[in-house]
């Protein structure tokens, strides 16, 4: 129905409880669900489309939701359509359902201008990060960058909680072994 | 760091962390995923040992680095994407296949 009242073809007419349901859960998770996205994509627009496109299915799935962790499911779904869109987008695609693991070398040779002490470390740890394999990599960014839990952040990559433990902590233990032979870990005097 | 006498003869689920403990947990509690009392027990030997405090500092640092590289998202994505949610829970965005 528009405004006016009329059906518009093509539209679904939503009862009341959808509607609620999707406002209650759905819209307040959107920041959320853009920088995973853009964790995803590595793309703004594509991110942008890709939350558009969770939307959409999360609105058609909303009565068979139970109404509990709605960030979890709502991840799952993002998930979900990032791979089908990756699919449908380039088919070899298919072994490496992230579709990711080329885009890693495009930033490995990110440069980072050092102007401080300070942007001396976190440039460090950029080019550390770039550095990380594709796994490592892509929960780092989900758990410290993106700010998901460690629940989250398995729902988004589809593996158990402990495999995401796991990943993080030699991640974080071979961004720290750059940071010493860099001699920029702090060190007790 | 040794442990004390006194810590010696403390339930374990009261006394401070060892420094082993500390090894395995220390990455769940910089992200807040401990327990409570897990929680305040890795904090009482960070307090102490100095050791584990550096470790616990530098691993803090790659964190907060890490959330510093965070982009902004753009308001004016987060305004359209909203805008288009609210389309879509009035019915006014097709939504079939």
């Amino acid at each position: 129905m528009n405004r006016a009242g009329r059906r518009v073809p093509g539209r679904v007419p939503t009862s009341a409880s959808s509607q609620a349901l999707f406002e209650q859960h759905v819209l307040p998770e959107i920041e959320v669900m853009l920088r995973v996205a853009r964790s995803l994509t590595r793309n703004d627009a594509d991110a942008e489309d890709l939350v558009q496109d969770t939307l959409i299915r999360a609105f058609r799935a909303i009565d068979r939701f139970d109404g509990q962790h709605p960030r979890a499911w709502l991840l799952t779904i993002l998930r979900n359509t990032h791979i089908n869109r990756n699919r449908r987008r380039r088919p070899e695609l298919l072994r490496d359902p992230d579709g990711t693991s080329r885009e890693l070398h495009d930033i490995a040779s990110a440069d980072v201008a050092d102007a401080s002490i300070d942007a001396g470390f976190d440039a460090e740890i950029e080019r550390a990060l770039a550095e990380l394999d594709e796994p490592f990599r892509r929960v780092v960014e989900l758990v410290d960058v993106a700010g998901l839990s460690y629940a989250e952040t398995a729902e988004v990559l589809g593996v158990p909680a402990g495999t995401v433990m796991s990943r993080l902590h030699r991640a974080r233990g071979r961004i720290r072994d750059r940071l010493d032979r860099a001699g920029l870990a702090p060190r007790s005097h | 760091m040794k442990m004390s006498w006194r810590d010696r003869f403390r339930p374990t689920g009261r006394r401070p962390m060892t420094c082993e403990e500390v090894g395995t947990w220390l990455q769940h509690y910089l992200d807040h995923e401990l327990d409570g009392r897990r929680s305040g027990r890795l904090a009482a030997h960070l307090e102490d040992c100095k050791r584990c405090g550096l470790e616990a500092e530098t691993y803090e640092r790659i964190k907060h680095s890490l959330a510093d590289t965070r982009p902004a998202s753009p308001d004016d994505a987060i305004t359209r994407l909203r805008e288009f949610g609210e389309r879509i829970a009035r019915g006014e965005e097709p939504v079939q296949t």
